[in-house]
Order: structure tokens, then C-alpha cells, then sequence
């Protein structure tokens, strides 16, 4: 039984294509079969991430056009077995792909892998409403901003409204030394006001960044980095395992507040 | 549509929503009428511009999904379409929406003849209804901010951003009212949770309307003609506080002594003090 999953967020900029990357590459290094499918038609990053982009033929469009199969235009990650990628169509707009038709794609799709990870544009228009139309689950990434969280909070909204009920939430960019000085919302926080279960924390890193311009996912980065760590967690819990959390906040604080934490005061 | 003619140089204030004193109830609403329940759409006035379809069906999916289950599995609906222009596509997703909740289209109430004629032509029993009688004593009642508030809307789950619950009477809801989300009725709110976005209390201009939640966190404030926002330091208090209007603006105490304390004053139009009123 395959899983559609679509990875979403409303603002723009928190780390969806990120995110989607990492838990493709995390999910294939756990032997699983993941096409992504990158929905941000006129946009398009996720090959550049996976750093694919020179392998890129055919695009979603071209299969939908009937120019090729849908075989062809899946582009085959070299560095690990079962990892695929349907890329967006970079010359054309979110307006000239149907919901239907994003469905008719991960329908297909669904036959041969046992993940499908689609990722969605932000936003709240079409381009959403492709990606979001044949996915069963939801995985919602936020940074812990005021504006990020509100819009995510729309974003759950719109997602039930569609019966998408399996939701999971991945709170980004977590700095844990400027939570520790009340400077930045607390994972805690973001909880309390999107109600939805807690799938991942994965926190600020450069390496990120520099993983992002090579277009390697951390997780297949040689050393060992928190994020990365972070990252494998979250496809392991998807794949239902029980994972602790990472505590992010261990190096933060003096002797006395990691003390009360300990006590949840 | 009761607005106050206003004179404005500015455009902003021709926007509905601006005027704390709306009258617009111009959701979709769902009641009991005797064995079936009665799917009202708002009039082509009410929704006072062409709203896409597409955010029609939103809206039903919504009320649908939000609203207690208070009905029979197979439970026949009434469509009251009134001056709306319904083809047979529509018709037929408003039934299938109505479906994947266990309810079942069955006659559709008009004034459209266009409408009449998909209606049938799909297989629906029609009541075609001329413009000017009223429909039938409920809707009627909608439509003029009458003093007989409707029944209360129970709210199942939290509102979040992004979400308007209208209602022409008392909104329970039992969730969070989340930043952005907004509540507007013409009578009490009741929040069994969080209140964090706007709520707006005696929205046809009735003073006596209180807004009450587990926790107040507001954004903002309604009640009648009266805004209140949060102060900049607010202790965080554990206990339930309910909102209502006094001589000078609106008021927050503990719901456990609001009932104790206070009585609701005609003359002045507000809440006072039972000891001072004396």
C-alpha cells in the first residue's frame, strides 16, 4: 500500500523543498521506493536540491501532453536505488495543470513506489489545490514565526476542509539559543495554537544552506549533522517506528534552567 | 441588507466587514424543519456580489464537516435555493457533498425557473415559489434581522485562520478560536477553549450579548457597536473570563462572578453593577 504525501505550508520560503528532499533521500536510504513529485510548475527547485537538474528530459507536462511516458520523464537519483523525480515544467505557469490530471499522475505513480512525496507551491491558489488534490496525508512545515504559523494554521484549515486528516507537523528552523532567551516562539508554542501531532523538529544549520547549493541532501552528507539526524528521524517515524525527539535545548541554559525543564517548570 | 447610509471619502469603508454593526448573514445554514433538514443558501442580494461557486461549495464542505452530526443517516434535505442560478453540475455536487455525509438530496425550493428546470431534469422534486411570497416561515425569518434569534450553531472543532462563522443566533464553539479566525453572531459566543482571534458578540446592535472562553487571548473584541482590544500586558490568568459591555466599553471579569455581580441595565443600555444599581 503506497502513501501519497504532500508537503506543504502556505508561506513561502520555510523549507518545503527542503524537506521534501531530505525525506525522499531519508525514506530510499531505508530501502523504500519514494518518487517525488515536484508541483511548483513555473518555479521549480526540487531538481536543483536533489541536484538532478542536467538529467531533467521530459517534465510532468510533456507526460500529461502525452509526449512521453510517464516512465521516461521520471528522472532516477544515480546515488540511491529507488529514489525518482517527476520534474515541474519550468516554462509554464500553475494554470495549465487540472487537479485531475495531478491526480491521474499519482495515481500512477502510487502503482510502482511506496512513497509518493509531492511538493507544494506556496500559496493558497491552484497550484496548491493540484498539489493537495490526490494527497491521503499532509506533512505541514512552519518556522516558528508568527506569520508562518498563521498561515499554516490556514493551511490545516483548507486541508480538512478537503478531508485530508492525516496531518503531520514539522516545525523548521528552530533556533534553540534564541528560544532559551524568550526571543523566538518555542516548538511548545506552535503546538498549542496548530493542534496537530508533531512529526519533527529539525533545527537552524548552515549546513543546510551549503547542502542546499551543492544539490546533495544532507542526509546523504558524509558527516553527521544535526539536521540531517533530524531529518532520518522524521522518515523513520513515518514509516510508524517510535523516535524521541531530538532535545535541542541540552547544550542551551545554565545548570538551573535546564534543571527546571527537567521538571516542566 | 440594512447598512447605515454612511458618508465616506474613503473606499476602505465601503467594505462590508468594516462596520462593526453588520447585518450580513450571508452563510449557507443548515436546520431541522420536522423530519428533514433544510439546506438554506443565501439570496444573490445577501451575498451582495458574484461569489465563484467554487467558494459556495467550500463554504457547505465546511459547515458540513464542522457541525455536529445531529441528523439520521439518510436524512432528506431540502434545498432552499431562493434567487439562486443552480445548473445540473452544481446541483449534482451539492448532492454528492451532501452524500459523503449520509444525507440525501431530495426536493429543491426556487424561485429560478432555470433552476427549476435542472432541478427536474435531474430528478429532483421541485417547488417553484414566485419572488415575492416568501418561502416558507423559517427562511423568512432569516432574512429580516428580526429580535427571534435562530437556533444556537454548535461548532465542533477549532476555527482557524482564515475561517468567518457567521450566525444569526448563538455560536457554540468547542475548539480553539485560532489568530485570524473570526466569529460573528447576532447572539452569545461560547468558546470551550482558546479565543485568539476576533469574535463579535450582538452583531444586529444587541448590547446585551456577551462573549465568554476558557481563556482570553483575543485579537480583538465585539460587542453591539463596542471594540475592545487586548491591553498591551495582559496577566495570563487561568481561570474562564467573559466579556460584556459596561458604560464605558467593554468589560472582562471572571465568568464565576459575572452572574453575582451584574445586571443588565435597559436604560443604559449595559451591564452595571447590582451593588451601585441599587
Amino acid at each position: 500500500m503506497s502513501r501519497i504525501i504532500v508537503v506543504t505550508s502556505g508561506k513561502g520560503g520555510v523549507g518545503k523543498t527542503t524537506t521534501t528532499s531530505n525525506l525522499g533521500a531519508a525514506l530510499a536510504k531505508q530501502n523504500r521506493s519514494v518518487a517525488l513529485i515536484d508541483a511548483d510548475f513555473g518555479l521549480r527547485n526540487l531538481d536543483l536540491l536533489l541536484g538532478l537538474e542536467e538529467r531533467v528530459v521530459y517534465t510532468a507536462i510533456d507526460v500529461l501532453a502525452g509526449e512521453c511516458r510517464l516512465a521516461q520523464a521520471l528522472v532516477k537519483d544515480k546515488r540511491l536505488k529507488g529514489l525518482v523525480l517527476l520534474p515541474a515544467a519550468q516554462n509554464r505557469n500553475k494554470e495549465s495543470v487540472q487537479p485531475e490530471q495531478m491526480k491521474k499522475l499519482a495515481n500512477a505513480l502510487a502503482k510502482g513506489y511506496d512513497y509518493i512525496i509531492i511538493d507544494c507551491p506556496a500559496g493558497i491558489e491552484l497550484g496548491f489545490r493540484n498539489a493537495i488534490s490526490a494527497a491521503e496525508e499532509a506533512l505541514i512545515v512552519t518556522t516558528p514565526e508568527v506569520a508562518a504559523v498563521r498561515d499554516a494554521d490556514r493551511v490545516i484549515g483548507l486541508l480538512e476542509a478537503e478531508g485530508v486528516n492525516k496531518i503531520g507537523l514539522i516545525v523548521n528552523r528552530v533556533k534553540p539559543l534564541m528560544v532559551e532567551e524568550n526571543k523566538m516562539m518555542s516548538v511548545e508554542d506552535v503546538l498549542e495554537l496548530l493542534g496537530v501531532p508533531l512529526i519533527g523538529v529539525v533545527p537552524d544549520d548552515e549546513k543546510v544552506i551549503v547542502a542546499t547549493n551543492r544539490g546533495e541532501p544532507l542526509v546523504l552528507g558524509e558527516y553527521d549533522s544535526v539536521p540531517a539526524l533530524a531529518y532520518s528521524n522524521i522518515a523513520r517515524r513515518l514509516e510508524g517506528e517510535k523516535v524521541p525527539f531530538l532535545d535541542l535545548m541540552a547544550n542551551q541554559g545554565n545548570i538551573l534552567s535546564r534543571l527546571r525543564r527537567m521538571f516542566g517548570g | 441588507m440594512n447598512f447605515e447610509p454612511t458618508i465616506s471619502l474613503d473606499k476602505i469603508d465601503d467594505v462590508p466587514d468594516s462596520s462593526p454593526l453588520v447585518n450580513r448573514y450571508s452563510q449557507i445554514c443548515l436546520k431541522h424543519d420536522g423530519d428533514q433538514l433544510l439546506l438554506v443558501l443565501p439570496t444573490q442580494a445577501e451575498i451582495n456580489s458574484d461569489l465563484p461557486w467554487s467558494e459556495t461549495w467550500q463554504e457547505l464542505k465546511h459547515l458540513l464537516q464542522t457541525k455536529e452530526q445531529s441528523w439520521q443517516v439518510g436524512t432528506k434535505v431540502c434545498l432552499i435555493a431562493k434567487d439562486r442560478l443552480l445548473d445540473a453540475r452544481q446541483l449534482q455536487t451539492i448532492a454528492e457533498t451532501l452524500n459523503e455525509v449520509k444525507l440525501s438530496l431530495e426536493t429543491i425550493s426556487t424561485n429560478r425557473r432555470q433552476t427549476a428546470v435542472a432541478a427536474a431534469t435531474s430528478g429532483y422534486s421541485v417547488q417553484q415559489t414566485s419572488l415575492s411570497e416568501p418561502l416558507n416561515p423559517e427562511s423568512s425569518e432569516i432574512d429580516s434581522p428580526s429580535l427571534v434569534l435562530a437556533e444556537p450553531l454548535y461548532i465542533q472543532s477549532t476555527v482557524r485562520s482564515g475561517v468567518e462563522i457567521r450566525h444569526p443566533g448563538t455560536v457554540v464553539i468547542c475548539g480553539d478560536l485560532n489568530p485570524g479566525g473570526k466569529a460573528i453572531a447576532a447572539g452569545d459566543i461560547f468558546v470551550w477553549g482558546r479565543l485568539r482571534g476576533i469574535a463579535h458578540a450582538g452583531a444586529q446592535g444587541n448590547r446585551q450579548c456577551r462573549i465568554a472562553a476558557l481563556q482570553m487571548e483575543f485579537t480583538q473584541l465585539r460587542i453591539a457597536d463596542a471594540v475592545a482590544r487586548p491591553p498591551k500586558l495582559r496577566p495570563r490568568r487561568l481561570s474562564p473570563e467573559l466579556a460584556f459591555v459596561t458604560i464605558e466599553g467593554i468589560r472582562l471579569v471572571k465568568t464565576l462572578d459575572f452572574a453575582k455581580t451584574y445586571i443588565f441595565s435597559s436604560s443604559k443600555e449595559a451591564w452595571v453593577d447590582k451593588n451601585e444599581a441599587k
